[in-house]
Formats: structure tokens, C-alpha cells, sequence
């Protein structure tokens, strides 16, 4: 029997590879190669990670945790940035699944309306501005694709290290299940069904998140004892609405820049925006 | 069972650490503004599911709380970022993040592009022909003006 970490880093290894060879270098193609080392990758994670007791929802989370990696190693190595939104789009809906499988209705809904719906169509919409293709020169080439991979892997292997070691102990972490926190007292907001923070894994108390009633529970410990984060976030949507808005109308210039940039090294000069300006667009 | 929870909680962990990583890999990578930006999106996807298995696990919904805190300060993020794309784009004509390289340190040399070889050029697309039936029909002289092609 091999050692686990061996089987780690090994994986660490052939992820860190399969992604560099997926990253766009020029003229280099290495997208069908790139691809077999990250699944050889993938496998290998899977082999380490603890089985599941029930084989439907084993398969339920391989299926959406692949669909996830696999449209989020799509958006960092296709060409077109079209296309790498668009892949982003799939991993967001794979990321939404997940949130389904863990209890989380609400976030997977407010995922996809808010992220697909809006973050991601908007941007859409400003990559129409430019060059869409991926025939940009910028497109094509990464910065230091093997430096850049060898960090996500290294990041990805030490984090997964770290969780298969803690597994091993069989989650009797010391000064976790050891100090059992007091139920505190809610500072603003009514008294009521709060969700008591002091749910332990060993203690009893089950079917909080799990509830039929997810969206009353969750609205619950929203606007109760978070309603002052609330306000607040409120805040800053609204700062970052007339900030976008300054940000943007500030300058009357053509909506659509030069047709070609300066060419690179030329930076000092930048380009007369003086343009048929005053079309009227904010 | 907690046995069986922490072995659903560390699967999840993982990908929320392999999203992450993905994530950083491409912003460190990518050249283009609003890839980069979709890449720290992405990293924000795999914290997110990270706190959404943690309070699964818990059984609180502090986690669950704290992701929908994110999507509103990743909407805010992404007001302001595409606010400032346009600006940039204004400004240089083109998304490339190299031509906002003279924002860099005073001491470090500039980034200079190796001369890619040329790709070959895609094949021209082609297009069905129809058989011609009718006369043809008279396009717009402005029409053409703003749309150079199909």
C-alpha cells in the first residue's frame, strides 16, 4: 500500500502539469493532454477521500464536482474569453448543484440569479466591446503559465493534505468539540428562533439547515440576528451603484475605443479621446 | 453520525480548494482584464462552497449567512469592476492587463512580449448556399455600414 501522501503529491503533481499544459502558451496546444493529466489528477484525489455510506449521493457529488472542475479548468484555458465566460456560467451552475446537495436551497437559487443572471450576462456584454474571438494576441499567451500552475497546485496540496490529515484523527481535533460555546445573547433583533451558534458535530441537535422550512429558518437568522449586516450591505450596494455610475459617466468619450492599441512599449502616449464625443450614452 | 458527516465535509472541502486554486492559477495567468476578473470569481465560488459545507456540518446557518454576504459584495464587485473595464478600455483600446504595466514598482524591468509565431489562420467558414430563388432583396445602405458581416 502506497502512502497517502505519496498519492498526494503525485496528484498535486500531475494537476500542476495538466493545468500548465492547458493554460494558452502561443502557439503550443496541449489542451487534450492537459486534460487527461487533470483527470489522471482527479482520480487520484478521489482515491484518497473517504468513501461514502450512501452510493446515490456519492455519485450525485462526483458528477457535480466534476462538472464544476471541468467547466472551471475550461474558463482558464480556453481562448476566447467569450467562451470562458461562458464555461464560468457552467461552473457556476455545478457550484450551484453542490449547494443543493448540501442543505443550502436558497444560496443555490441566489447563485444562479445573481451570478449567471446578472454578473456573468453583464459581462458578456462588455466582451462584446472587444475582440471576442480569441484571435487577440493577449489572449493566446499566459503570464509565466508554469510558475502560475505550479502556485494553484501547491495551494490545492497543501490544503488537502492538511484535510486528509485531520480526517485521520477521526475529527477529534482538541479545543474543538472540547469547549462547548455558551448560547449567546443576541444584541439587536427580536428574541425567538434564532439559530443557536453552538451546535457541535457530537451534540444531538440535528435539522436546523436540513429543516422543510429552509427559507423561514434562513430568513429567520437573516433579518434577526444578522439584520444589522443587512443594513449594511444595503449600504454598499447602493455606494457601489453611484460609484459605478461616476466611474463610468464621468468621461464623454466614444463607448468604443480605438480599434488598435498602442503597440506594446509605446506606453507613455495615450490615445486622443477626443472623439465625436456627446452621444448621449452614461 | 459524525463519521459519515466529516467524510461528506472534507469532499466537499477539496473542491472547494481545487475551485480556489483554479481560480488563483487563471488570475495569475490570463492576460485578459475580465478573464482575470472571472477568476477571482471563481475563487469566491470555491470559499463560498467551503462556508456552505462547513455549515452544513455545524448544522448552523452562520455559514450559509456569510455566502449570501459574498454574493452581495461580489454583485457590488461586480458593478465597480465593469465600470472600471470600461474605463480601462477607453483609455488603451484593448482589454490586455500589459498595457497598464507602467503601474508596476520603479525598480522592476518592463514585461516584454516574445514574438508569438504567427498561428495559421482559421479556414474561412463555410457558409450554405441556397439556391437562388426571387430577386434579391435590397439591403439598407446604413445597414451595411454597421454591420460589416454575419
Amino acid at each position: 500500500m502506497i502512502d497517502a501522501r505519496i498519492i498526494i503529491l503525485l496528484a498535486v503533481l500531475l494537476g500542476g502539469a495538466g493545468v500548465w499544459q492547458m493554460l494558452p502558451r502561443g502557439a503550443a496546444r496541449g489542451r487534450a493532454t492537459g486534460a487527461v493529466l487533470a483527470a489522471a489528477s482527479l482520480g487520484l484525489f478521489a482515491s484518497q477521500l473517504p468513501g461514502w455510506s450512501d452510493w446515490v449521493a456519492g455519485a450525485l457529488f462526483y458528477v457535480l464536482a466534476g462538472v464544476t472542475l471541468a467547466s472551471a479548468a475550461c474558463t482558464i484555458s480556453f481562448r476566447s474569453p467569450v467562451y470562458a465566460a461562458i464555461w464560468f456560467g457552467m461552473s457556476l451552475l455545478g457550484t450551484a448543484g453542490l449547494f443543493l446537495t448540501q442543505g443550502a436551497q436558497f444560496l443555490a437559487v441566489a447563485t444562479v440569479v445573481v451570478y449567471a443572471g446578472a454578473i456573468l450576462v453583464t459581462f458578456l456584454f462588455v466582451l462584446m466591446l472587444a475582440e471576442p474571438t480569441g484571435r487577440a494576441h493577449y489572449d493566446r499567451v499566459s503570464w509565466e503559465a508554469l510558475v502560475s500552475a505550479s502556485c494553484g497546485a501547491a495551494f490545492v496540496g497543501v490544503l488537502t493534505a492538511t484535510l486528509l490529515g485531520v480526517v485521520t484523527v477521526q475529527g477529534d481535533y482538541p479545543g474543538f468539540r472540547g469547549e462547548a460555546r455558551e448560547d449567546r445573547t443576541v444584541p439587536f433583533g427580536p428574541p425567538g428562533r434564532l439559530v443557536r451558534p453552538g451546535n457541535l458535530p457530537g451534540q444531538t441537535q440535528q435539522g436546523q439547515v436540513l429543516a422543510d422550512e429552509h427559507v423561514k429558518a434562513l430568513g429567520d437568522a437573516l433579518f434577526g440576528r444578522h439584520l444589522i449586516a443587512v443594513q449594511v450591505a444595503g449600504v454598499l450596494l447602493l455606494a457601489a451603484l453611484v460609484g459605478a455610475a461616476v466611474i463610468v459617466g464621468r468621461s464623454r468619450g466614444p463607448l468604443v475605443g480605438p480599434p488598435a492599441g498602442p503597440p506594446h512599449g509605446a506606453l507613455g502616449t495615450l490615445p486622443d479621446h477626443q472623439g465625436p464625443g456627446g452621444d448621449g450614452h452614461a | 453520525m459524525p463519521d459519515h458527516d466529516a467524510a461528506m465535509l472534507v469532499h466537499y472541502l477539496v473542491v472547494g480548494a481545487m475551485l480556489f486554486g483554479l481560480g488563483a492559477t487563471g488570475f495569475l495567468a490570463r492576460r485578459n482584464i475580465i478573464v482575470m476578473f472571472l477568476c477571482a470569481e471563481m475563487m469566491l465560488q470555491g470559499v463560498s462552497l467551503s462556508l456552505v459545507a462547513w455549515s452544513r456540518y455545524h448544522d448552523d446557518f452562520g455559514g450559509q449567512l456569510l455566502v449570501l454576504f459574498i454574493i452581495a459584495v461580489a454583485a457590488c464587485e461586480a458593478a465597480i469592476a465593469l465600470a472600471l473595464v470600461l474605463m480601462l478600455f477607453r483609455r488603451r483600446g484593448s482589454l490586455d492587463i500589459v498595457l497598464w504595466q507602467d503601474l508596476r514598482e520603479a525598480d522592476q524591468p518592463p514585461a516584454v512580449d516574445r514574438e508569438l509565431p504567427e498561428s495559421p489562420p482559421e479556414p474561412a467558414p463555410e457558409w450554405p448556399r441556397l439556391a437562388p430563388a426571387g430577386r434579391q432583396p435590397e439591403v439598407p445602405r446604413e445597414e451595411t455600414e454597421y454591420r460589416p458581416h454575419v
